[in-house]
């Protein structure tokens, strides 16, 4: 069974990864971040010979993208990928590749209408970060304010819409016969191009500057909007250091307490108050300032939970009762049944052992509200991992679910790499 | 200049007079003759000027001194680019192919060759300071290549109906990345 449609996609992927756009395979990039380990991913990046490439190495390893979710709807309904197509999917290059300063201005001129020189008093010619579809430049406005602006490869919003038409045809066995999933290729395809339209991401910046005001210990840009469009994308230069130039000054348990503690509470603040989540709670999308204090980066791929899953999250987060009792199973029969789906026994079954091996031991319902988890301990994450394999092992997983697990992650490896001591189940309450 | 380039595309090179010429462009034939010897004047005018602002713009520029070499040719393209904007309606394939190599020799074609010279020279240069060493293998190559690149790259900006021209920016940057390493690695085999 497997092989014969493993074959049918693995074709279609190398001969898609030959046919895809000149400006590489932004699609074959994608599905290389979602499926490739930290490993193969260094290991690919370490070949690349360019200055400017190695240069971008470090900062791509902190990137996350739609991609994940791509990752996470397929393996959802296809079960776990087989090697060979692991193998193929590392073998497609590359895209959004570094712009020098000419074709920067190039892109600007083209975007905006004018050089950078006419917009902005300063405007660095070398970029200072990678995003994942262009890069960041340092500048400085006329009015003497510092910003971040970030550019689009040329290309990549029409290569894209070719890329897709070329996969759907290529893949058209494997859709037939379940494998790929047609409509995860159209929310997919959604995804993506909406992070090519970074005036997208400039609304959900405004809407998250204004959703986050309450936490005074968060700062989000300020988007400028008249030196923006879709394909440039000006804020105010925020303040702060990723995870691992934080965590080579050596901060205190104290400060790594606050730090984590905040972390979790912006999280669970998004989850049950906002309903979205800003990026993938992954350490890329974070800077930190000494003071514990948080600053959000790239919101191209803003998260807005659906109402049903929020009430399900209400409802179940430290949950009361036993979690084998009829009412929990009611519990969860209801969230499908609102998102219009059948939940199947097995992934039931698993949802409960979920809850009863993970969420009661770091969340349990009634600690002393002093009770902090150690994070540092990498047991957590052992149980986590093999709770979210089992469960996605059944099929029927929801993608909102898949997508819950992958964000929960994200917050769990970076506050494992803290090694903070959270009050986690007081913080979710504080917000329930 | 517009009205002559416009008659070109629509009548074909050969077809078009300056009478034409001057009819279109509501002057007296006369009047084009005080600025242009001929119709091959005209196009050859402005050709000339296309390349000769594009290399000004490269040799002028500081910033790009010390800038590797896909992007000083780059800078090179997107000038000339930039300059056949305005006229994109009024160029055709036809003006192209009168600027091919094999061109029948005459006074038109003998000042186009000129321009060629003029034009691959410069880009020999670029190379030359950008990979200095004496043994490069593709280097007697790479002008003559680059020509036909040259015009590969103008009717593919041509036909390029994307939004701001944004396949033609990335094909362009892609294609001198590529040809920028080939040359680097030519210089291994060379010594």
């Amino acid at each position: 069974m497997a092989d014969e449609h493993s074959t049918s996609v693995r074709r279609a992927l190398s001969l898609a990864n030959a046919g895809m756009g000149v400006a590489g395979s932004y699609l074959g990039y994608a599905l290389q971040r979602a499926f490739l380990g930290e490993a193969d991913r260094d290991r690919k990046l370490k070949a690349t010979h360019t200055r400017a490439a190695r240069r971008m190495a470090n900062e791509m390893k902190t990137l996350r993208g739609a991609a994940m979710k791509f990752g996470q709807t397929l393996s959802l309904q296809t079960g776990t990928f087989p090697d060979e197509m692991l193998a193929e999917l590392a073998s497609l290059q590359m895209s959004a590749p570094p712009m020098h300063a000419t074709l920067v201005r190039a892109q600007f001129k083209q975007s905006l209408g004018a050089q950078p020189e006419e917009i902005f008093r300063q405007f660095a010619d070398e970029p200072f970060a990678a995003a994942s579809l262009g890069q960041v430049h340092h500048a400085v406005t006329n009015a003497g304010k510092q910003v971040a602006v970030k550019i689009q490869y040329p290309g990549i919003r029409q290569s894209l819409a070719n890329d897709f038409s070329m996969f759907r045809t290529l893949t058209k066995a494997a859709q037939a016969s379940g494998h790929i999933p047609r409509t995860a290729i159209d929310e997919v395809e959604q995804q993506i191009l909406a992070e090519t339209d970074y005036r997208k991401e400039a609304d959900n910046i405004d809407f998250f500057q204004q959703q986050l005001a309450p936490l005074s210990f968060v700062a989000v840009p300020r988007v400028v909007r008249e030196y923006s469009s879709d394909k440039v994308l000006t804020m105010s230069l925020m303040k702060g250091q990723h995870l691992d130039d934080f965590l080579a000054r050596r901060p205190s348990q104290k400060l790594r307490n606050e730090l984590g503690e905040r972390l979790f509470e912006l999280f669970y603040f998004q989850l049950l108050k906002v309903e979205a989540l800003h990026a993938d709670p992954h350490w890329g999308n974070y800077l930190f300032t000494n003071d514990a204090g948080i600053s959000l980066v790239d919101f191209g791929c803003a998260k807005y939970m659906s109402q049903a899953t929020v009430s399900y999250l209400r409802s179940g987060f430290l949950y009361p009762g036993s979690t084998r009792s009829p009412e929990f199973r009611r519990l969860l029969e209801k969230y499908y049944e609102d998102e219009g789906r059948e939940l199947p026994p097995a992934t039931r079954k698993a949802l409960i052992r979920f809850a009863e091996n993970f969420y009661r031991k770091v969340y349990p319902p009634n600690a002393d509200p002093q009770a902090a988890f150690d994070f540092g301990d990498p047991q957590f994450l052992k149980d986590f991992l093999t709770a979210s394999k089992e469960l996605f092992r059944t099929k029927g997983v929801l993608s909102e679910l898949i997508f819950m697990a992958r964000a929960e992650m994200g917050m769990y490896q970076t506050l494992h790499r803290l090694k903070a001591r959270v009050r986690t189940s007081e913080l979710v309450r504080k917000y329930l | 200049m517009k009205a002559a380039l416009a008659l070109f595309q629509t009548r074909g090179f050969d077809a078009t007079t300056t009478k034409a010429i001057a009819r279109k462009a509501g002057i007296a034939e006369g009047t084009v003759f005080n600025y242009f010897k001929s119709k091959d004047d005209i196009a050859l005018h402005f050709f000339e000027q296309e390349v000769d602002q594009a290399m000004a713009a490269v040799r002028d520029n500081p910033r790009l001194r010390k800038a590797p070499l896909e992007e000083k040719l780059f800078a090179l393209v997107h000038a000339q680019l930039e300059y056949l904007a305005p006229y994109e309606r009024f160029i055709g394939a036809a003006m192209i192919h009168a600027l091919r190599p094999s061109s029948p020799l005459g006074p038109f074609s003998h000042r186009a060759m000129e321009l060629r010279h003029r034009y691959l020279r410069f880009v020999e240069e670029l190379i030359a300071e950008s990979l200095p060493e004496k043994d490069n293998v593709f280097g007697f190559l790479a002008p003559e290549v680059f020509w036909i690149y040259y015009m590969g790259a103008l009717l593919y900006w041509l036909y390029d109906s994307s939004p701001g021209k944004q396949h033609t920016l990335a094909f362009l940057d892609r294609s001198l990345s590529l040809g920028a390493a080939m040359l680097r690695q030519g210089k291994q085999y060379g010594r």
